[in-house]
């Protein structure tokens, strides 16, 4: 990079990068799980619709790590690539297997805990992006604006599957059921921002944490009366907390995928 | 199919590019219901072009004309009368009245009276 790198105030700037790796973060790894569900999905047409929305998230996720390429934290492809599982600021939940096996080799993949984990995170997102609208630092608040746009679809597309299947009468319900403890008991790991969480507030950069996840449940309140499940529930972080660098072995085995022709030849020009 | 007819409908999805434009067929697609189905439509056939507007409907409220109903589509080929192919030399002619010279002979000639 030629150009001077952008810059926020010196004091907050650590907040502000702490934040931006948490949304590059969570979007790059729920769009790489959902990507290894290409050809698995339910029926033809969920498989098209599922994918561009993570192809829309993968976007999402390049447009934080060009913030953070423009405040000089490293080129924006090799943010996501290279940096190693404990670098990681992603939420557990979000880097959590599809199910058993194996995209290549009998994928045995949970459909139900899917729809439960992107519904519940986009609804998350979108509560987030509302307040990052209004963040002190104006380009992250216009990539913001930007992202919200697409997020209408997003939206509609896992409401639409959460409702249904929920409601769905016999081992969809059992299942789907199953799937919202699971998630919710990873949860509370998407809801944080972590130990800058308050410097983050202080320096007008979002809202505070405690606030977005009152929004969040309001957001998520409607869907639950839909199916009739008492709501909220009790969030946890059984995985631990990505947010301090806490991870899985599947976060390294996830990363170990996606970075494989990265790392074949580094020196390659894409 | 067999098991998944009962499950599975087609749906006909239409769609317009812009709020005046006229309704396009699109496409159709296989969705339990029409939630589903809208949800399908957009993503499967205007991923990558604008789109103001998107309608489905299930094939199976479409009635058709059926193949025997289509001897009813067949016309004679005298319908010469009906056409307005008459009219096709107007701009012609306007042209030719509007390059006329209206020079004193010829307004003389009118004898204060405006000829039409």
């Amino acid at each position: 990079m030629s150009e001077k790198p952008m810059h926020f105030h010196p004091d907050g700037q650590a907040a502000l990068v702490e934040l931006l790796f948490q949304l590059a973060d969570d979007d790059f790894l729920i769009a790489y799980r959902g990507s290894e569900w290409l050809g698995l999905a339910p029926h033809i047409e969920e498989d098209i619709a599922f994918s561009s929305i993570n192809q829309d998230t993968m976007g999402h996720a390049a447009m934080y790590y060009q913030l953070l390429e423009e405040l000089g934290l490293g080129a924006a492809d090799e943010l996501a690539h290279v940096r190693p599982a404990e670098e990681r600021r992603n939420a557990v939940l979000l880097e959590l297997p599809n199910g058993p096996g194996h995209y290549l080799r009998e994928p045995r993949y949970d459909w139900a805990f899917t729809v439960v984990r992107h519904y519940f995170y986009t609804q998350a997102k979108r509560v987030r992006l509302e307040s990052l609208r209004k963040s002190a630092y104006t380009p992250l608040a216009e990539v913001a604006a930007k992202i919200q746009v697409e997020l209408h679809y997003h939206l509609l597309h896992w409401h639409t599957w959460f409702v249904q299947l929920t409601n769905a009468p016999g081992e969809a319900r059992t299942r789907m059921i199953k799937a919202i403890q699971d998630a919710a008991a990873d949860f509370a790991g998407v809801l944080t921002l972590g130990a800058r969480g308050a410097d983050m507030e202080r320096w007008g950069l979002i809202e505070g944490e405690d606030v977005l996840t009152e929004k969040t449940i309001a957001a998520l309140a409607p869907a639950f009366t839909e199916v009739g499940i008492e709501w909220p529930m009790l969030f946890g972080m059984k995985h631990g907390n990505g947010r301090n660098g806490e991870h899985t072995p599947d976060l390294d085995d996830a990363l170990a995928t996606l970075s494989e022709v990265r790392r074949a030849i580094p020196q390659a020009i894409w | 199919m067999g098991k998944e007819q009962g499950f599975y409908h087609v749906f006909e999805v239409f769609s317009r590019r812009t709020q005046d434009a006229p309704l396009q067929h699109q496409f159709s697609l296989l969705a339990p219901n029409e939630e589903i189905a809208l949800v399908m439509a957009q993503e499967n056939f205007m991923r990558r072009e604008p789109v103001s507007d998107i309608w489905v409907v299930k094939r199976d409220y479409i009635r058709r004309i059926n193949e025997e109903e289509k001897a009813a589509l067949k016309r004679l080929d005298n319908k010469d009368y009906r056409l307005t192919r008459g009219y096709g030399d107007l701009k012609k002619r306007w042209r030719k009245y509007e390059q006329i010279v209206f020079d004193e002979k010829e307004i003389l000639s009118w004898k204060g009276e405006i000829r039409r």
